[in-house]
């Protein structure tokens, strides 16, 4: 009954509700006053843009909500310091390895969630609270894959621009060609990748220790890391 | 991803976690050993799809400061814009 509906109904239905839109799930996170200065803003500089075709101020616009809207939650996961480990190789000497949590993996290796082949990303997205009570699962990657053989699934994030050019969360080309041109001494043969939406504790005791199990035993020396 | 990286520089893996300014402020909490923000919307960390050259640029930055960083806690804001080439 739309027109029965709140505009905090109407706001908050972006996120995972009648109108799931994952770049802009931030809206319930703003107050209804916030909420409407991000649309009449959003409104206006739509208006520029048909008059100067300059698109920089839309997508800044829709950027500094996003960082507002999460900037304005109080972080989950607090501490004061943390381990640090120096390259103590140059990189040109470096085992440099690729790890993202943005749910990639190759097509005939799917994850397979909850036991589900194929799963969608609409799946996904309406499974989402599943997935981040879950423990993660790692996906292996190796880093010649063609583009055309890597799938992506994550219901936590807009998959379409990473569908549109992997390099955007999961740069294999770059790396690759990093390599080519000797910036990088060796790449793992091998890339890594999992949703990020996930159980953090189970992350933190099970899965985390037993990926750097593998990875020690890889040879892993560092490694770029990438979340969504 | 926070989470891993603070496994990896334990278990004696150098780390460097590359992501889009909206997250800032929760990834700073976390003191991560190096971190380079992205002044690029949500899922979309690298750069546009297509603009290679900034996807390049951005990691580039990233393995810098793998090499640079002295101490935890080491933060690059990246300048530049996100755009169409």
């Amino acid at each position: 009954m739309i027109d029965s509906e709140s505009f905090t109904d109407f706001k908050n239905s972006f996120s995972y509700g009648s109108r799931t839109d994952l770049n802009f799930k931030f809206l319930k996170a703003l107050s209804e006053e916030e909420a409407a200065e991000f649309f009449q803003g959003l409104l206006w500089k739509m208006g520029d843009f048909l008059n100067n075709g300059d698109r920089t101020a839309l997508i800044e616009h829709v950027r500094d909500w996003q960082t507002r809207a999460y900037s304005s939650q109080e972080p989950t996961w607090v501490y004061e310091d943390g381990p640090f480990t120096p390259l103590t190789k140059v990189l040109k000497q470096t085992h440099l390895a690729l790890i993202t949590s943005t749910g990639h993996y190759v097509a005939g290796d799917d994850p397979q969630p909850f036991g589900v082949a194929e799963m969608t990303q609409e799946e996904a997205i309406k499974r989402i609270s599943e997935f981040t009570g879950s423990a993660p699962q790692l996906s292996l990657i190796p880093v010649d894959t063609p583009g055309e053989q890597l799938r992506v699934r994550h219901g936590g994030y807009d998959i379409r621009g990473a569908q549109a050019d992997h390099n955007t969360v999961f740069p294999l080309d770059r790396l690759r060609e990093l390599t080519d041109d000797g910036v990088i001494g060796t790449l793992q043969p091998t890339a890594y990748s999992f949703v990020g939406a996930t159980a953090q504790t189970r992350l933190i005791k099970q899965s985390g220790p037993q990926w750097l199990a593998l990875f020690k035993e890889r040879e892993m020396e560092a490694a770029l890391l990438i979340p969504v | 991803m926070g989470h891993l990286a603070r496994l990896l520089e334990e278990g004696g893996i150098a780390t460097v976690v590359v992501a889009a300014q909206p997250f800032r402020r929760r990834l700073l909490a976390m003191s991560l050993p190096r971190l380079v923000l992205t002044p690029h919307p949500m899922g979309r960390v690298l750069g546009a799809p297509g603009d290679a050259a900034r996807q390049r640029v951005v990691i580039l930055a990233a393995l810098e400061l793998l090499q640079t960083a002295t101490q935890g806690s080491t933060v690059l804001e990246l300048p530049g814009t996100y755009a169409f080439r």
